[in-house]
């Protein structure tokens, strides 16, 4: 992949500036774009952990709401059981969402394409079946309210996150964090072997390497990290509900990563952004969104098959390359 | 043993409206490779047709004559413009697009029609009940039963013993080798599909009498027309039978036994199977 | 790649910033509305849209609320409780709303509603039903002037005992609401008449929501031989049961049937002459029961200006502006806190009769109708004849049920 030769200083210092500008920008920024623009993070992590399985691994997950889900429930019971840490809670996400996906994905595995899609429909369908009607443990279809989130303690402060600019920094902080792992995981050996397992998994198979070995820790990897997601989700909406598991919710990554680019890392959150931007110039215009996406999402299918950021992203590369020659 | 009978003519009129519905998009599978989103729309616009022919002229028969041939020269359009550009691209690509066009038809029908219910009366030949047990039975759901086996046996025989429908299954088997013994792919392609959202609109226009037309009618259906699809065995016409008739039981006799289980009915049906046969009852292997 | 960012962020400011623009000398009172405007239940949002705007054009023609006319910005819900989040957070901190209204479904009621407190923005909800947001997640700025699920299956129970059923069965959706319907209708009917039995478990019928076919619902029902029936069945599921279970003979005479939201103008009138006659039908507002003048306006003006008769999501959201004015009115400024006492206790008169809402709990205490489905060649749909209505004093249960500990 492109990404994988391009770490540059340039690049490294417009990353950055990046960084900066994203820290800095709830000072200038209104409130209500803070918090679409958390949203816009907590959905290109869950987008990401999603790209893992189809960008790298190759695999198209239909039930990666099911983890998310999970992770978000994980919060709300720790605090509904007045846990007060928040890396316990998520913790808890991240567990939740990496066992259930171990579990599954120990079925999962094995299938291909469109039936590991159709299989991962069904056991995130069944995760969605249990939200909805284990009402002791998970409060039923009206899921787990939460009313009040703990604070953040950093350097002796008590730092609420029901302010939307401190939650806002809360979830870039694990953001970054998270987005630097993947970098990482994805350059290390395994990711190449992830790589590997997409191009040719007969090759693979044929000297030696597991194809599904390799698969279940992706498959467990993007769960986990779906969970923190779904953690995030949980304490960004002060809830946790079975619609986080509804198969409509596994269909959200899918789109943001296809409108971004799976061959590009962080194709997928950049796709996030345009989503959540798009949704809402649409909807501050008309009711009718569903057919004013749908007429853009065409053409974006159509003619970007590489998605946004992946089309934009090649075209930028071909001018640098043309420049040098 | 009468809750047997009722249960079990229940789920065979429930599975044969699931068959007349998962037919067309299995069929849309086996030949252009490509699953269709939009295929539940594509039910919706033949029932919401089917009624707004009969506001015009006062005829169920004429409704479901007329509106599906309609939605099959959509079909035609959406092909043409659309599909056809994503074929052998990759599976997530041609499920957001025909996603995409399920937005837009779905919003498509609310801006035309409404939000709201609408209700469309059975036509009046089928319109009766007949005495079953401890309740009546109606005549309509006993015509859906009759209707399923007698449009698939159709169907069935038309890809196996015409010349057209030879020409399909060879185009479907090797794309290639089709087009170089001077078949015209292209064309056979958009007729496929047109052919499939027909049926999906049959589907619609037949489900009508049976159930209240809204916005949504296309969306609820489509996952488990997937279901159906993908434990028949994908583009399997005998699969989508089989699948139809197990899930319209199953979702029938569940009542039963199921408890608060029979929301995950269909879900644990589509994992089970595919787990035991990784291309579904009657899928081809490779 | 740093230029694209650059372009984005620009996009994300002008987006922000173009909404946000300065307010004009004559401010206006900024109400907030969440509903379902899109996707499967968009009917409900539109209906609540018409009782909005038909209110706010009445307020304004009146000389708005406190000399200052009323603007609305209508939010999309979508039904899902993340994005109701989201549409009540752009209210509050980008349009910057002095109250809001709204809410239909009872999962994102519940799932909000506890962040409302943290918001400080009154909220009125005129359609979710659950009991929980006037209970055991109420708070001191959430209010509810509809008729809540324990108000309405009371009245239910209050029926029950009319009748001559002692065994009682249910049909409801697969979801707390109709598991919570059932639930308080065995508690109510049992309180009232101890001798009531009730169908256990395996033998009721909750259908998920999703079901379009309903005929194995009917048959277990129907084998089961029940006295009665109540049926928490919704919209589109109810008119499906409705019609097949017709077909099927179920609405034979052979039970009494209760349907708690049968009343719907939306299922009336799609179902038109399809809907049996003599079923005891309710819902949270009828449109020919109260004979005020106010409701004759109403009903005479929705009429004139909409081509329908005003649905209860309707007067909802009508009614939901009257109370907002009167509070306004009692308080004599728009202070957020200022209303939120001023609603505490407030009594106002509403086209479905005078409410009280409770300080206790925030709930309005207000009266239902009921009556049996009958034909009148006045009207296209079915109404309602006889008529039942039933005071809010009688069907509310005492502040002390319902979990709520805010006082």
């Amino acid at each position: 992949m492109d990404a994988r030769k391009s770490t540059s200083p340039a690049l490294r210092a417009g990353l950055a500036a990046m960084v900066l500008v994203l820290a800095a920008a709830p000072l200038v920024m209104p409130v209500y774009w803070t918090i679409i623009l958390t949203e816009i993070f907590i959905m290109g992590l869950f987008a990401m952990s999603f790209n893992l399985l189809l960008g790298y691994t190759g695999l198209l997950s239909f039930g990666q709401a099911g983890f998310f889900g999970v992770g978000a429930y994980a919060a709300a019971l720790l605090i509904l059981n007045n846990c007060s840490s928040l890396g316990l809670i998520l913790a808890a996400g991240i567990l939740g969402g990496g066992v259930a996906a171990a579990v599954i994905g120990y079925f999962c595995v094995k299938r291909d394409e469109i039936y590991f899609a159709m299989i991962t429909l069904g056991f995130g369908m069944m995760l969605y079946t249990i939200a909805h009607n284990w009402i002791e443990v998970t409060g039923g279809s009206d899921g787990l309210p939460v009313s009040a989130v703990p604070a953040f303690g950093f350097a002796g402060l008590e730092i609420q996150l029901a302010e939307p600019r401190n939650m806002y920094l809360f979830v870039l902080a694990v953001s970054l964090g998270e987005v630097y792992l993947l970098w990482r995981l994805v350059r290390s050996p395994f990711g190449l072997l992830l790589s590997a397992v997409r191009e040719n998994k007969e090759r693979l198979a044929f000297v030696g390497a597991n194809v599904a070995v390799v698969r279940l820790v992706s498959f467990t990897i993007a769960g986990a990290l779906a969970g923190l997601a779904g953690g995030l989700f949980c304490l960004f909406n002060c809830m946790a509900t079975p619609d986080f598991m509804h198969w409509s919710y596994s269909a959200r990554p899918v789109l943001m990563t296809i409108l971004g680019g799976s061959g590009i890392f962080l194709g997928p959150a950049c796709g996030a952004a345009i989503f959540f931007v798009l949704e809402q110039l649409i909807t501050n215009v008309t009711e009718n969104w569903m057919i004013v996406l749908g007429a853009i999402l065409i053409p974006v299918v159509v003619y970007f098959p590489r998605g946004i950021l992946g089309t934009v992203w090649a075209r930028l590369h071909r001018e640098r390359e043309g420049g040098r020659s | 043993m009468e809750t047997f009978i009722a249960n079990l003519l229940n789920g065979l009129s429930w599975g044969m409206l699931l068959f007349l519905i998962s037919v067309g998009l299995t069929t849309v599978f086996g030949v252009l490779g490509v699953l269709n989103f939009a295929h539940g729309s594509f039910f919706m616009l033949g029932a919401y047709l089917c009624m707004q022919i009969m506001h015009v002229v006062p005829s169920f028969w004429i409704g479901i004559l007329v509106g599906p041939m309609l939605v099959a020269l959509l079909g035609v359009i959406v092909e043409r413009l659309l599909l056809r550009r994503v074929y052998g691209r990759d599976i997530t690509f041609q499920l957001l697009l025909t996603f995409a066009i399920l937005l837009v038809l779905d919003d498509a029908v609310r801006l035309v029609w409404g939000p709201g219910y609408h209700v469309v009366e059975a036509p009046a030949l089928l319109a009766g009940t007949v005495p079953l047990f401890f309740h009546s039975y109606p005549v309509y759901r006993l015509f859906l039963v009759a209707a399923g086996p007698v449009i698939g046996g159709a169907l069935w025989s038309f890809f196996h013993f015409t010349r057209w429908g030879r020409v399909v299954r060879a185009a479907a088997a090797d794309r290639e080798m089709a087009a170089g013994v001077g078949i015209r792919v292209p064309a056979l392609f958009t007729a496929v599909f047109a052919l499939g959202t027909w049926l999906a609109a049959i589907g619609g226009a037949l489900a009508a009498p049976h159930q209240s037309l809204a916005p949504s009618m296309g969306e609820r259906i489509i996952i488990e027309s997937f279901i159906v699809v993908v434990v028949g065995g994908m583009g399997s016409f005998p699969g989508a039978f089989a699948g139809a008739l197990l899930l319209g039981l199953l979702e029938s006799f569940g009542t039963v036994f199921a408890g608060r289980a029979q929301m995950a009915l269909p879900f644990i049906l589509l994992a089970l199977v595919l787990l035991v046969r990784p291309r579904g009852f009657f899928g081809r292997e490779g | 790649m740093k230029r694209f960012f650059a372009i984005l962020t620009v996009i994300l400011m002008l987006a922000g910033l173009l909404p946000a623009a300065p307010a004009t000398a004559a401010e206006p009172v900024k109400i907030g509305f969440v509903y379902i405007m899109s996707g499967p239940f968009a009917t409900y949002g539109q209906f609540a849209k018409k009782g909005a705007e038909l209110a706010i054009d009445e307020i304004n023609k009146a000389g708005g609320i406190l000399g200052r006319p009323v603007e609305a910005c209508f939010e999309d819900s979508t039904g899902k409780p993340d994005v109701a989040m989201r549409a009540i957070r752009k209210l509050v901190y980008q349009e910057k709303v002095d109250c809001l209204i709204g809410l239909d479904s009872s999962g994102v009621a519940k799932s909000v509603v506890p962040s409302i407190a943290q918001l400080k923005t009154p909220l009125i909800i005129t359609h979710a039903a659950t009991p929980d947001v006037t209970g055991t997640v109420c708070n001191r700025y959430t209010f509810r002037i509809s008729l809540n699920l324990a108000q309405n299956v009371k009245t239910a129970a209050l029926l029950a005992a009319r009748t001559d059923a002692r065994t009682w069965t249910t049909v409801g959706p697969d979801y707390a609401f109709g598991h919570q319907s059932w639930e308080y209708f065995q508690k109510y009917l049992a309180e009232i008449e101890p001798g009531a039995k009730f169908l256990p478990k395996d033998q009721i019928a909750f259908p998920p929501f999703k079901t379009t076919d309903f005929s194995a619902y009917i048959t277990k029902i129907m084998q089961t031989k029940p006295d009665g029936v109540l049926i928490s069945l919704w919209g589109g599921n109810l008119i499906d049961f409705v019609r097949q279970g017709a077909e099927m003979g179920f609405f034979n005479g052979d039970y009494e049937v209760l349907v708690t939201l049968g009343a719907a103008t939306e299922v009336l009138s799609a179902l038109g002459d399809k809907m049996p006659e003599g079923l005891w039908v309710g819902s949270r507002y009828w449109f020919l029961a109260n004979d005020s003048a106010l409701n004759r306006d109403f009903v005479k003006n929705y009429h004139g200006r909409f081509g329908e008769y005003p649905s209860y999501n309707a007067h909802g959201a009508y009614g939901a502006l009257l109370t907002y004015k009167a509070a306004v009115e009692k308080a004599k400024t728009v202070d957020k806190d200022a209303v939120v006492t001023a609603l505490e206790g407030l009594t106002v008169e509403l086209p479905v009769g005078t409410i009280t809402i409770r300080p206790e709990d925030h709930q309005a205490v207000t009266d239902a109708c009921w009556g049996k489905t009958a034909a009148d060649p006045a009207y296209p749909i079915r109404i309602l004849k006889p008529m039942q209505i039933f005071r809010g004093v009688d069907i509310t249960p005492p502040a002390s049920d319902t979990g709520c500990t805010m006082k």
